[in-house]
């Protein structure tokens, strides 16, 4: 029997022999305990020794390269802009597609595919001068005609594309010559432009679009965008790897390849980061942020995001008809010690119901901690003994189940007796969608929202203006003032009035009538080694590589 | 053994339509919405309805049952809601991948399993004897997600001998193997050695070593022969469990095998997705537990016997 204990240690001893990364005091003092374990089998060594070098195979490829691997915890859904509802799709498009207008890093509207744009006296009608000689990826020369194809491809309501409900104020597109586009709106639209800068007005190639159909942006062959980089492989949930496009109209990118690895599971992802197997990571668990900070390797980046975190009351079920007694479960909530305690360093309190990066926001000031204020309003508003009602929330966001405990906790404190309910993600989305308030069990609910187009208009307008069925507005909030603002807003394109308009409707929202319960405001935590510099993440939480190089 | 073998092959069939028909009912038990769920947070109800309609959830579900079934039997398993491409292509794509890792799993914990079941059979009662049992035990009780993040941390981090996540390399399937091997491989040691203990009391053993065979000859020859029926069968069976393990192992060390493929359609309620796969999990299911029992038949005589 004991003949076959010598090949454990054989196999360790070649092993650690052939293989790279080869740690030498480790070695060293398995090598004094092995040392009497001499191969007594030749074959076996050969065995052993095929083993190792199989293995040893894969080391030492990936050293010479001039390129980023990047690790999400998914992979991209599509790359169809049209169709795109995910930031780890939206994030690649970026790479792949250009748009007439896009933001630049403090949120301002630059030029990209059209070289500049104006309204006319009418508000409604929107020139854009393209720029010449731009082609896509699969040579298509890009022109007006491209562009009312593109909005005319979103729009088509046979299409069936996600995004189609974001465009829906374009009346019609024009051609006005070759490189001139009017595009018009119904009305005069206030929140034209982010429209314009979302990445879904990102503008793919007609002609492969035309070819491929509803498989456009679901496979390598069929993608062809203006975007600094191509797309040569996708295997998708293993590897997504885009290519230089060596004919970009623009500054060309400095990586040749950019790889996306997604890994589902936070800790191996870190893991990964630490041992150098990929170059950056997204979605880092608060408890591994500290060690990955101190980590000299490791470059760590928070960018405030367009995404807050919120309760919400479903706000057609007793008690939180009553806005007093919502006013009441927001100044129970201590949001200081919930984020100090459970997610340190990587969020900020909100300060209002959109975040500081979105355009017609208003600082509203932290809403303040008051246990008191809350045990006298619920008093005035008949629930002197405080009330049971349900917390519904998903591990699907960050620390989402254990925050739900928090506030549960801090409720109780006056009076409020809390059920924790705790849904997969699916589960809590079939609420959220079409429902009467009757058929909607939820009562209050966690919900991560921000607004794509980085707008008061989309960030308010879906989540908070009266409907009958809970199509975006999933908590049945309705506040005949709030509506007439938004409206208004939504038809303004004068900045300014329109900036006092939001103010009001986000003082209504927020402090008088609240529509839910901000607790703050996220940010984007990127994790990469540090030879990888000048990488971008958006507010809109998309990290992209345009100007990203590697230096040791 | 001809009658024996296809009334196996007719009942493998029967089993898949049964696992078709309660997979089925059961995607459809689970609440939630695929088209709430493709649409996105900030879709508008008319795109919902649309989604809806292209991927017929607004049929009965016998309709939709006979168009899965009458699709599946001309080989058409559908189309993947979330992914746009065919069902059966992305399985057979990634079959080979999970595959590779549930038999090697399998070998790896069978080997591993019957050499140390074996020795501290040998050394019953000994150091070896407890050695083995405690370590034994430990395999068998720790989580496989746990494991796989362990390995990681002291063979890619700390040691940096191996690749942590991925799978393009003979290298990056050691550790998923390794730790997908680990719980079987303890409960194999166990069953080994309670066989191989029944067995060397009996007197044919001691017959053995009263005509004077040697000791390797007694015991790899006379008893782990006798003893390998009841370790056979519980392999054959440990097979489905690494299989389903798989499901672990994968987002653990993020490998594009079948097992994330149903993970991440069970989340998006991907219908066909994991109408296919679970049709494709059970398939192999089936057809290992029918070599199985073939398998006894080779080892046991008695077996082919009396099914003949």
């Amino acid at each position: 029997m004991t003949k076959w204990t010598p090949s454990v240690p054989c196999i360790i001893r070649v092993f650690m022999k052939r293989t790279c990364g080869l740690h030498r005091r480790v070695f060293a003092a398995l090598r004094f305990l092995f040392a009497e374990c001499e191969t007594r089998n030749p074959l076996l060594a050969v065995f052993c020794l095929s083993v190792a070098a199989g293995l040893s195979m894969s080391c030492g490829t990936e050293t010479q390269r001039n390129s980023v691997i990047f690790a999400s915890s998914a992979d991209a859904t599509t790359l169809d802009p049209h169709n795109t509802t995910d930031s780890q799709s939206d994030q690649v498009i970026w790479m792949l597609y250009n748009a007439l207008i896009r933001y630049d890093e403090n949120m301002h509207f630059v030029p990209d595919l059209a070289e500049s744009w104006s309204v006319a006296e009418d508000d409604v009608t929107w020139t854009f001068k393209l720029r010449r000689g731009v082609r896509f990826h699969d040579g298509t020369p890009f022109d007006a005609h491209a562009v009312k194809g593109n909005f005319e491809r979103v729009l088509d309501p046979e299409g069936g594309h996600n995004r189609r409900s974001l465009f829906l104020p374009i009346e019609r597109v024009e051609v006005v010559d070759d490189f001139t586009v009017n595009i018009v709106t119904e009305y005069p639209f206030g929140a034209f432009e982010p429209m314009m800068a979302h990445v879904s007005a990102a503008i793919v190639s007609p002609e492969t679009a035309r070819k491929y159909g509803k498989d456009f942006g679901y496979s390598a062959e069929a993608v062809a965008g203006t975007g600094p980089y191509r797309v040569v492989r996708w295997r998708k949930d293993l590897e997504l790897v885009l290519e230089r496009n060596d004919d970009y109209w623009g500054k060309l990118g400095k990586l040749d390849r950019i790889i996306y690895r997604p890994i589902p599971e936070a800790a191996s992802r870190v893991i990964a980061l630490e041992a150098g197997d990929v170059d950056v990571i997204t979605h880092i668990p608060p408890a591994d942020l500290p060690r990955l900070e101190k980590d000299p390797d490791v470059t760590v980046t928070k960018t405030l995001s367009i995404g807050a975190q919120q309760f919400r009351f479903h706000c057609k079920r007793e008690p939180f008809t009553d806005p007093r007694v919502r006013r009441a479960v927001a100044y129970a909530i201590d949001r200081k010690s919930i984020i100090d305690n459970l997610m340190p360093g990587m969020v900020a309190p909100s300060t209002g119901p959109l975040t500081p990066r979105i355009r017609g926001r208003a600082d509203l000031g932290e809403f303040p901690y008051d246990p008191e204020k809350a045990r006298e309003l619920l008093t005035e508003a008949g629930y002197r003994d405080g009330f049971e009602t349900k917390i519904t929330t998903t591990p699907r966001y960050i620390m989402g189940v254990e925050i739900a405990q928090a506030v549960a906790a801090q409720l109780a404190e006056v009076g409020i007796r809390v059920e924790i309910e705790v849904l997969e993600w699916g589960s809590i989305r079939r609420y959220w969608g079409g429902l009467l308030p009757e058929d909607c069990p939820l009562e209050i609910f966690i919900m991560g929202a921000g607004a794509s187009s980085a707008d008061a208009d989309w960030g308010l307008r879906p989540i908070f203006s009266t409907q009958e069925r809970n199509e975006n507005n999933y908590g049945f909030y309705s506040n005949a003032e709030f509506d007439e603002l938004i409206l208004k807003a939504m038809r303004e394109i004068d900045t300014e009035k329109r900036n006092a308009l939001y103010r009001r409707a986000q003082e209504i929202v927020y402090l008088e009538d609240p529509g839910a319960v901000w607790m703050y405001d996220n940010y984007h935590v990127v994790g990469s080694r540090a030879t990888v510099h000048d990488l971008t993440t958006s507010p809109l939480g998309l990290v992209t590589f345009e100007r990203a190089y590697l230096k040791p | 053994m001809l009658r024996y073998v296809t009334r196996r092959i007719l009942e493998m069939f029967l089993a898949l339509l049964g696992t078709s028909i309660l997979v089925f009912l059961m995607i459809h038990l689970i609440p939630g919405d695929p088209a709430l769920l493709v649409a996105g947070l900030e879709a508008g109800p008319e795109v919902v309805e649309q989604i809806r309609r292209e991927l017929g959830l607004d049929q009965p579900l016998y309709i939709q049952y006979w168009s899965f079934l009458t699709d599946a039997l001309r080989g058409d398993l559908g189309t993947s809601i979330r992914m746009n491409i065919p069902v059966l292509e992305e399985i057979v794509d990634r079959l080979p991948i999970t595959l590779t890792i549930a038999v090697g799993g399998t070998i790896l914990a069978t080997l591993f399993g019957i050499v140390t079941g074996v020795l501290a059979a040998v050394h019953h009662n000994r150091f070896q004897d407890a050695l083995v049992m405690v370590g034994a035990l430990l395999a068998a009780s720790t989580p496989s997600y746990w494991l796989g993040l362990m390995l990681m941390l002291v063979f890619s981090l700390s040691l940096g001998w191996l690749p942590s996540i991925g799978i393009r390399t003979p290298a990056h399937y050691v550790l998923p193997i390794v730790t997908l091997a680990g719980q079987s491989g303890g409960i194999i040691s166990r069953m080994t050695r309670s066989a191989m203990l029944d067995v060397l009391g009996q007197d044919y053993v001691r017959a053995a070593r009263a005509r004077g065979q040697r000791e390797r000859v007694v015991i790899a020859r006379h008893a782990l022969e006798n003893a390998l029926i009841p370790v056979i069968s519980i392999v054959g069976l440990r097979f489905g469990n690494l299989l389903a393990g798989t499901v672990l192992v994968e987002s653990v060390f993020a490998i594009p095998g079948v097992g994330r493929l149903l993970v991440d359609a069970v989340l998006w309620r991907d219908y066909p997705m994991i109408q296919g796969t679970m049709l494709f999990v059970a398939g192999v299911f089936v057809v290992v537990n029918t070599a199985t029992d073939l398998l006894y038949g080779v080892v046991d005589p008695r077996i082919r016997v009396a099914g003949d």
